[in-house]
């Protein structure tokens, strides 16, 4: 409850901070550069049916991109940092590859993939997956030696080690990362809805909304929240998430009562 | 029933070979308990590990109830330094962990509630006190019903009340559940209150130094007697002979 009132009193601070922008640049330019905050809310309930179904079909497209993201790079990574062997080899890879720019490559990945829905999750799992690699790789690299020998052993085997260890010691950390990631993504999420979604109609996706009226900043700008609100969604769903999976991170250091 | 048998381990580091272990040999009758001190580092954790079979030898052997071993036994159980709990998992859960990777389908519940910590089994080890969570290792231990119970400093980094305690614990469980028993310790009281023998190390690369009968142990009332002081003092009399 605490925590709904902070985030309204986060959005009407944002709000404020906006007209006040609005305002400042009208009067410094003697012309209206950035609509007001209530254009833009009129804007969107002229607009809500387009808005909502572009909001629903970007965040189901995030969706899927992060969940591809994890099923591929969560393995990849918690072996790489756990395998001493496979480390040698993958560290190399991964950080050669991980600081480069998917966007650099959108030509190619156009060219490759086309411009269907395709290259658009490709576009966004490039960026998080090495997200999700790194951060299991780092924080596999530091398990706990006492951990491993408990459950080795008890005759644990390669896979029952995983299950037992190296998953749940790993998993605050990578959802973490995940969440700091949301930030990246959303960002990956509007390229790829824009350079490489001029095919969509605005209702499919965000991105397209926001572009698709080059003449209505009111529109355009209802189109911007809706995208701040989605990355806040995938946000809290991650901390959720965290929470709920990683419960015996928030037990307090009671004592023995 | 356990016979240690001129067992060496060497560590490679880089090119290095470390010796951390040199021809150590003994034997552990059956319901024995038996303990082996040396200074830190020693190489009394890495010897219990190859007893535990999760360490393969550089040279010599280890043979459990006559078989060699090879690997990890169903009758064999690990009791790891500060308890080794897993922080994800609950008292129960941590105390079935052997039991539920074995494929077992006994519970730990009456371990658990003879160790005092029935009521506790759905807290984080987070939640419970250094003794508790000890308790809770030694309870993962017991709940496999061992033949065979190896215990790496189990009361190590406890206050002295509280290692008091989990001592009398160790020596009451032995005496109900009659395993044979393995302490490794380096503090000199504990090696002489639980160990019928008691193996003293030499400082890295472990060598047996002596093995010291100590007949009296058995009871509580046996710590603090003259008896007990008199050997306390002869095994911190061979253990300082060794720098």
């Amino acid at each position: 409850m605490k925590q709904v009132l902070a985030y309204s009193l986060a959005g009407l601070l944002v709000f404020g901070a906006w007209a006040l922008a609005s305002l400042s640049l009208a009067w410094a330019k003697g012309r209206p550069i950035l609509p007001y905050p209530w254009e833009a809310a009129v804007a969107a309930g002229e607009n809500i049916g387009a808005l909502l179904s572009a909001f629903g079909t970007s965040a189901l497209r995030f969706l899927v991109a992060l969940a591809v993201s994890f099923l591929l790079g969560l393995p990849l990574g918690l072996a790489a940092g756990f395998e001493r062997k496979l480390d040698q080899f993958l560290s190399p890879l991964i950080y050669l590859l991980y600081p480069m720019p998917p966007v650099a490559l959108l030509l190619f990945l156009y060219l490759a993939f086309g411009l269907g829905e395709v290259v658009r999750l490709v576009v966004v799992v490039m960026a998080l997956f090495f997200q999700v690699v790194v951060a299991a790789h780092g924080a596999a690299k530091f398990i706990s030696p006492t951990h491993i020998v408990a459950v080795r052993s008890a005759g644990a085997s390669r896979w029952q080690l995983y299950w037992h260890v190296v998953i749940p010691a790993t998993l605050p950390n990578v959802l973490t990362a995940a969440r700091v990631s949301v930030g990246l993504g959303i960002t990956m999420l509007y390229i790829a809805e824009t350079k490489l979604g001029i095919l969509l109609p605005p209702h499919q996706a965000l991105g397209r909304f926001i572009e698709h009226y080059p003449l209505r900043g009111d529109i355009a700008l209802a189109g911007v929240v809706a995208l701040a609100l989605l990355g806040l969604l995938f946000y809290v769903v991650l901390e959720v998430l965290e929470r709920q999976l990683c419960r015996w991170k928030y037990v307090g250091v009671k004592g023995g009562s | 029933m356990i016979e240690v048998q001129a067992v060496s381990i060497v560590y490679r580091s880089g090119d290095e070979a470390v010796p951390a272990v040199d021809g150590v040999s003994f034997r552990v009758g059956e319901g024995e308990m038996v303990a082996v001190v040396g200074p830190s580092g020693c190489g009394k954790s890495s010897l219990l590990l190859a007893i535990d079979g999760l360490l393969r030898p550089t040279s010599g052997r280890v043979l459990i109830a006559g078989e060699e071993v090879q690997g990890v036994r169903r009758d064999v159980a690990l009791i790891l330094q500060d308890a080794g709990l897993l922080p994800w998992k609950t008292v129960r859960q941590n105390a079935e962990l052997t039991l539920h990777i074995q494929k077992r389908r006994e519970s730990a519940d009456g371990i658990l509630s003879a160790l005092g910590l029935r009521g506790f089994e759905g807290r984080f080890p987070a939640e419970l006190s250094e003794g508790m969570r000890r308790r809770v290792g030694i309870a993962r231990a017991l709940a496999l019903r061992p033949r065979v119970l190896l215990m790496d400093e189990p009361m190590a980094n406890l206050d002295s009340i509280t290692r008091e305690r989990i001592q009398n614990l160790i020596l009451d469980l032995w005496w109900e559940m009659r395993f044979t028993g393995i302490l490794v310790t380096h503090d000199i009281e504990e090696a002489v209150f639980l160990g019928q023998r008691i193996v003293v190390l030499s400082p890295r690369p472990a060598r047996v130094r002596e093995i010291l009968e100590n007949p009296g142990t058995g009871t509580p009332d046996y710590r603090g007697s003259p008896e007990f002081l008199a050997q306390a003092k002869a095994l911190r009399r061979i253990l300082e002979g060794n720098r």
